[in-house]
């Protein structure tokens, strides 16, 4: 049990990060109250993790074999990486966090799945390219519908703010499905959970971090987006989703941060403005790439000061 | 949950077509008092109508001010909050404009000298028929967002015409052998009255900015 807390603190930091990137542009345009949003967004991360969690889980479980001291040292592992950064204030992937948590046992044990740490890494590199691609189809795909109803103001405004309510949800669902394996999968790898406790216990914590301290972050991380016009936001939140969901399918867990970096990127592509600044691109590349690093060295460190023996001469 | 959001989105429409009305209101009030005095009859009447534009005016004041207490109470999106807020803003300066004007040559007892009241007649309809345009331009904007430039154009040409007349009275009253003291009562007083189409003129092109916003 005491194990399986530190899964269940990375799923609620995980939860009281990511809903920033689902419903942060509805909550802090004050389009959405932050109850409504919370609950709605941890319900669907929910239903999200129990309906199409499992191919993480299988991903992850696989990278390589764990017992219980290893899953919890993984899940300790990615907490810190995830907190060291966020102090630092590189932008950080918590998926990202624990795999390098889960390669660092690995390399002790000398026992890495290459073929899964391949698809994975193949993954890492698609997100932001996945955002970005995904983000510069639907804008000019959903700009040229939009442009043809010749809605008035009050038409155009109900629309996108019932698109940003339905994106976030969306967005959620494919948060729990994606990451829901970042939370347990190393449980199941230790056969501490079955496949759907592992769900269940995995949605239920980024569910609690949603309600329980995600109210601060939505509502100043979300401002990033409400700068972009209504549209772009809800192009954004659609593209990060959609990016997200197909990596579940894939069952690869990936960053939604970074998804919705690419997303930006690509809105200011099709607008032909810089939407993200070079020394916050700069910034979110050093995160990117040391992530796992930090995470592997956190995990190898973990393992070798548990097992430090006093030898008496 | 989100009938209520249209809910309250349906009280905003429907408060800025009354707060429309009421600019209608506003505006007749004004034009039926100042004919009177272009005609030298500022009796009881005339004090009639301009309090009836004064008190016209406070209530699209209160109106403006329900809309805005809506808006904040989390209707509509940031964006159209704030750009239904500065138009309203704008929109309001004109039947403050209509109330300074009439309160001027109430205060001032001011009598319109013969020879100018056909130009100011023609300064007033050609500033009105702008009011008018700005107001249909602001229900197209709620309504279906078409014919919106080819009223800016309408507006702005109505805006040199206007600019014409006035300094074309102005000259007239500096060359007649008035008292200089009426002269510059007058010359602020048919300033004042330009404003109005300078004003619906600069109402109008925040209007297209509007509407130009929301084609993406």
């Amino acid at each position: 049990m005491g194990a399986l807390l530190a899964g269940i603190f990375l799923g609620w930091s995980l939860g009281a990060n990511d809903a920033s990137n689902v419903f942060g542009s509805a909550v802090a345009s004050r389009m959405l109250r932050f109850w409504t949003a919370a609950v709605l967004a941890s319900f669907f991360v929910l239903i999200g993790a129990l309906l199409q969690g499992q191919a993480g889980i299988e991903t992850l479980k696989d990278l390589t074999r764990l017992n219980l001291e290893q899953a919890a040292i993984c899940s300790v592992a990615a907490a810190l990486t995830v907190t060291m950064m966020t102090i630092l204030a590189l932008p950080v992937s918590t998926s990202q966090a624990v795999v390098g948590g889960i390669l660092g046992i690995g390399l002790l044990n000398r026992q890495i799945n290459l073929e899964g740490l391949g698809k994975v890494f193949v993954c890492w590199f698609g997100t932001p390219i996945g955002g970005l691609v995904i983000a510069v189809f639907l804008y000019k795909l959903l700009a040229g519908v939009y442009n043809g109803l010749g809605m008035n103001l009050f038409q155009s405004d109900g629309v996108l703010r019932v698109a940003l309510i339905l994106a976030g949800i969306y967005a959620a669902y494919a948060l729990g499905a994606n990451n829901v394996a970042n939370v347990t999968a190393v449980f199941v790898g230790a056969n501490q959970l079955t496949p759907f406790a592992a769900l269940l216990v995995g949605g239920l914590s980024i569910a609690l971090g949603i309600l329980t301290y995600s109210r601060r972050v939505m509502e100043t991380v979300g401002r990033r987006l409400v700068r972009l016009d209504p549209f772009s936001a809800f192009v954004v939140v659609l593209a990060e989703a959609i990016t997200v969901h197909i990596y579940a399918f894939v069952g690869v867990p990936v960053s939604t941060s970074q998804a919705v970096v690419g997303a930006v990127l690509g809105v200011g592509i099709v607008k032909g403005i810089e939407t993200v600044r070079k020394p916050t691109l700069l910034n979110i590349l050093v995160g990117w790439f040391f992530t796992p690093f930090v995470a592997i060295l956190i995990a190898v460190l973990l393992y070798v000061g548990i097992h430090l023996k006093y030898v008496p001469q | 949950m989100l009938g209520f959001f249209f809910k309250k989105q349906r009280q905003i429409e429907s408060l800025i077509y009354s707060y429309l009305d009421n600019l209608r209101m506003t505006q007749t009030r004004f034009s039926e008092a100042l004919g009177l005095c272009l005609d030298h009859n500022t009796d009881g009447t005339f004090t009639f109508l301009t309090e009836q534009t004064h008190k016209f005016e406070s209530k699209a004041d209160d109106i403006r001010e329900e809309i805005i207490t809506l808006m904040y109470g989390k209707a509509l999106l940031p964006e159209s909050r704030g750009d239904i807020m500065r138009l309203l803003e704008e929109v309001d300066v004109i039947p403050r404009v209509f109330e300074r004007v009439l309160y001027m040559i109430k205060m001032q007892k001011l009598s319109i000298p013969d020879f100018i009241v056909p130009d100011i007649e023609k300064l007033v309809s050609v500033s009105l028929a702008s009011f008018d345009l700005m107001l249909k331009q602001i229900e197209n904007l709620l309504k279906r967002r078409q014919k919106i430039r080819a009223l800016v154009a309408t507006i702005d040409y109505n805006e040199s015409e206007c600019d014409h007349i006035q300094r074309r009275i102005i000259t007239r009253v500096f060359d007649s052998d008035l008292d200089p003291f009426l002269k510059i009562q007058l010359k602020e007083l048919i300033s004042c009255i330009g404003e109005i189409s300078d004003q619906a003129d600069r109402v109008s092109k925040r209007i297209n900015i509007i509407s130009m916003k929301r084609r993406v």
